[in-house]
């Protein structure tokens, strides 16, 4: 029945995607709701949580903030940009990846009109979005159930419905730009940018006054006009037409170019739009460092990434030790008269020290989640080139299996320590800037010491690969990091056992900011990998390549 | 001469499903062996065993009397090989592929290595996902001889290849071999074994059915001899006479044919008694034979074994 058409088909091939994503971000969702539950008891805490969230309006519109469901709609703020990455790359890669393949070839012989071809695909995409939503919906009723959330069912509902209406319009947008791009890597990342763009000019309304104008360019600010966990605020039923217009619009777009430009070709862009060609040498490029080994070679490969994961975490941890002085009067008050907060702060930043730091400690716990999904991001590369026959010519080489593997993980291992020393040097920089006193030698370790998490993750995804495909792979890490996170996010709230919580490779990236490094954790963390990363090497030297 | 690869036993399966098995030859240094089957007759599984790609459920591979599996990296060093279906990173020139391959290898003769450029045409300017079928395989089968391997293992390299860079190819084995070079490839491209090969080998459901030389492979063939008569002779004369297996009369009994097994002599000397108009003897090619070890029925051939 799946194999039936090829609109049954594409979304067959979601299914994977519908599960892991609507569940997993379902529970992103939800996990504020968890902080939050038990932070808003007193009147006076309400009223301090709702006037820190106002210092992070630039973040969403700050909402009955002191509501479960206002606070989870205001906390996923720009989370929107990690729930869109789904139909970002499914849209890029819709008919673009299946050139760069070359499937579309042979599907487009079959007897069947190209447009009816693309529309089947779009229209699954739209509807594995749509499953999505459903299955988002669904997550977030039953963690306000939990959690003692004031919504309901079609509340929640209404709320997955507003999420996929915003992820179909990027999706369709990928799919639109894919049309005048060769390969589908750019294609995504045009539409990344677009989508940060957007975001940011959402957020122009909130931090400028009267430049609502501005902000009603962006997409985003329709999605926002919707606020369904906010009791009493509801959908803006206009707002959820004109995004399900938009994406029509755009997915029709694309599917009218798609049908009379090339296949493999590009629509082509007006002169004054197209970058200045290069001319191509025919010269061996004998010089190139990128060449001269697979350490060399993984770096290459893995340069452009770590210069955007550079720039999100480092930029992250810049600002936020940039803000945190001009918010210490009202933190300062918040945790007075909560101590639920303080519990917060301390279960996260640790200790009980200064607003500042404690503070900013709670942040810094993000740095290593950040890391180590960038870690998944590359363990997915190595999988992929053995899955596609990439390492074949590798190892036909005289090159030793295990310095193959090792090469590469060394070239991701160089890549996480850049991260980090980046991210150290914006952290340090934006301190001084903001006239705050850091302990440097803490913030080396709050920042250096998420290296070791993320060859952990790295070491655990090279170990998995060799049992697992790609997807699986990738899969099972993203599963982990999630579990991870949840036990250490979720977990002391609960209080769970300590045992409990010593699952979560969190709990050994501890609270450097406040306490420095713990050298025991550290090197249990090393320890781990290195005993992963062992095992992976000695598994990958037997085993069957590409089976 | 001694033996450069030497495959004894070999066995291997993937799951239930059947890759090779019990899979014996020799290939001697500095001959060129042609390695025949059709689709998914075991011909990459046994590359990829000699490549220690995969490891043998039994049996052994030995290269220059290394084995493949324990002595992987110095057989490496001595090997230039072409899989069958090259996958490269995609986002890379074909000039920045060999140059990265050539410093894995090491010792790579830049002046050779811009001559294979030529020889082949190749625009190296050009990423690997913009390259044709043809232009993808014409990168990865210079990278496999650039180094002047000592063994050449090379899995159905000309397919995808235009006529012009077939010759080409045809002219570079010939040069390998008088060379001293030994080269090892895969087809089911007959005309091509039948014109670079001195042996070869069938593989046929994962197991060798028949290994010889070319020359020999040809003799155990069924071919066919067409004789017209001045008068009308009935094809029973025929029936008896040695080395003919089915007689057929043609053109109401002015002409035979004769489907013949063996040695002709007979059948010419039993022909000579009657007045011969014509005669025609349509020799096999080797798609012939091939197609004779993979009729529908699947009995392997009955003289199937080595002939060598």
């Amino acid at each position: 029945m799946w194999l039936s058409s090829v609109f049954l088909k594409t979304l067959r091939d979601y299914r994977i995607a519908i599960l892991g994503w609507g569940i997993g971000m379902g529970l992103v969702v939800v996990s504020p709701m968890a902080s939050v539950s038990t932070l808003i008891t007193t009147p006076e805490a309400r009223e301090q949580l709702a006037s820190l969230a106002a210092n992070f309006a630039w973040n969403a519109d700050v909402v009955a903030v002191t509501t479960i469901g206002g606070y989870a709609t205001w906390k996923i703020g720009v989370f929107i940009f990690l729930i869109a990455i789904w139909p970002l790359l499914a849209g890029s890669r819709m008919l673009r990846g299946e050139e760069d393949r070359g499937s579309l070839d042979v599907l487009l012989s079959l007897p069947r009109p190209r447009m009816r071809v693309a529309v089947e695909k779009l229209a699954a995409m739209w509807t594995a979005l749509l499953a999505m939503g459903l299955l988002i919906g669904l997550v977030v009723f039953a963690g306000g159930r939990k959690f003692g959330g004031e919504f309901g069912l079609g509340d929640a509902l209404l709320f997955g419905l507003n999420l996929a209406l915003v992820c179909a319009v990027f999706g369709s947008l990928a799919l639109l730009i894919s049309q005048f791009t060769q390969e589908r890597g750019p294609a995504a990342g045009w539409t990344a940018g677009l989508l940060l763009l957007f975001i940011v000019l959402d957020m122009v309304r909130r931090v400028v006054s009267n430049s609502e104008w501005i902000s009603r360019v962006s997409p985003i600010y329709y999605y926002n006009l919707s606020k369904p966990l906010v009791p009493g605020y509801g959908v803006n039923a206009g707002a959820m037409v004109f995004l399900l217009a938009l994406a029509v619009l755009l997915g029709g777009a694309a599917v009218w170019l798609f049908a009379r430009r090339d296949v493999g070709g590009t629509v082509p862009l007006p002169r004054w739009l197209r970058l200045p060609e290069r001319t191509a040498s025919r010269a061996l490029p004998v010089r190139d460092w990128s060449l001269r080994s697979v350490y060399a070679r993984g770096l290459g490969m893995i340069a452009m990434p770590t210069l955007w994961w550079t720039l999100g975490i480092a930029g992250f941890a810049g600002w936020m030790v940039f803000v945190v002085q001009l918010m210490e009067e009202r933190l300062s008050s918040l945790l007075s008269s909560s101590p639920t907060m303080i519990d917060l702060i301390k279960n996260l930043g640790g200790g009980d020290a200064g607003v500042n730091a404690g503070f900013l400690s709670a942040m810094f716990f993000f740095l290593p989640l950040f890391l180590m999904a960038f870690a998944v991001t590359q363990v997915n590369g190595w999988s992929a080139d053995e899955q596609d026959g990439r390492l074949e010519l590798v190892l036909a080489a005289p090159q030793r299996r295990t310095w193959v593997l090792l090469g590469r993980f060394a070239a991701l291992g160089t890549a996480t320590v850049v991260i980090a020393v980046i991210t150290l040097l914006a952290s340090a920089a934006a301190a001084a800037a903001a006239g705050l006193n850091l302990d440097s030698g803490n913030l080396a370790a709050a920042t250096l010491g998420m290296i070791p998490l993320g060859l952990l993750v790295a070491a655990i995804g090279y170990l998995a690969a060799g049992w697992l495909r790609t997807a699986a792979d990738t899969g099972l890490l993203s599963f982990v990091l999630a579990a991870w996170f949840f036990i250490s996010f979720i977990g002391p709230e609960l209080s769970w056992p300590d045992s409990t919580l010593r699952l979560s490779a969190f709990y050994y990236y501890g609270t450097p900011l406040l306490h420095g490094l713990q050298l025991t954790s550290v090197l249990s963390v090393l320890g781990v990998t290195a005993l992963a990363l062992g095992v992976g090497t000695l598994r990958f030297s037997r085993k069957d390549i590409g089976v | 001469m001694a033996a450069i690869i030497e495959a004894e036993g070999l066995t291997k399966s993937y799951g239930s499903k059947r890759g090779i098995a019990d899979v014996s030859f020799q290939v001697e240094e500095g001959e060129v062996f042609g390695f025949l089957g059709p689709n998914g007759a075991g011909k990459t599984t046994t590359i990829r065993l000699l490549m220690a790609l995969l490891r043998a459920d039994s049996g052994s591979g030995r290269i220059a009397g290394l084995d493949c599996w324990e002595r992987s990296l110095e057989i490496k060093r001595l090997v230039g090989y072409m899989p069958g279906e090259p996958a490269l990173d995609p986002n890379l020139t074909g000039g920045q592929i060999l140059e990265y391959f050539a410093h894995l290898r090491g010792g790579v003769d830049q002046a050779y290595l811009k001559q294979l450029i030529k020889r082949f045409d190749l625009d190296t300017s050009r990423k690997f996902r913009q390259y044709s079928t043809g232009n993808k395989r014409k990168v990865v089968l210079i990278q496999a001889f650039m180094h002047r391997p000592r063994l050449l293992i090379l899995d159905e390299p000309t397919s995808g290849l235009d006529p012009l860079n077939q010759q080409e190819f045809d002219h570079m084995v010939k040069e390998a071999r008088d060379e001293g070079r030994t080269v090892f490839l895969s087809s089911h491209v007959l005309s091509e074994v039948e014109k670079t090969c001195t042996r070869v080998g069938i593989i046929r459901d994962g197991s060798l059915v028949r290994i010889g030389d070319v020359a020999e492979v040809k003799a155990i063939k069924r071919y066919e001899i067409t004789i017209t008569f001045a008068n009308p002779i009935s094809a029973e004369t025929f029936k008896t006479v040695e080395g003919v297996i089915e007689a057929e009369a043609l053109n109401h009994g002015h002409g035979v044919r004769l489907a013949m097994q063996g040695p002709a002599d007979a059948v010419i000397k039993a022909a000579a008694r009657y007045p011969v108009v014509s005669l025609t003897s349509y020799e096999p090619s080797l798609e012939d034979i091939f197609l004779r070890y993979y009729e529908a029925n699947g009995q392997p051939a009955k003289e199937a074994g080595h002939v060598a």
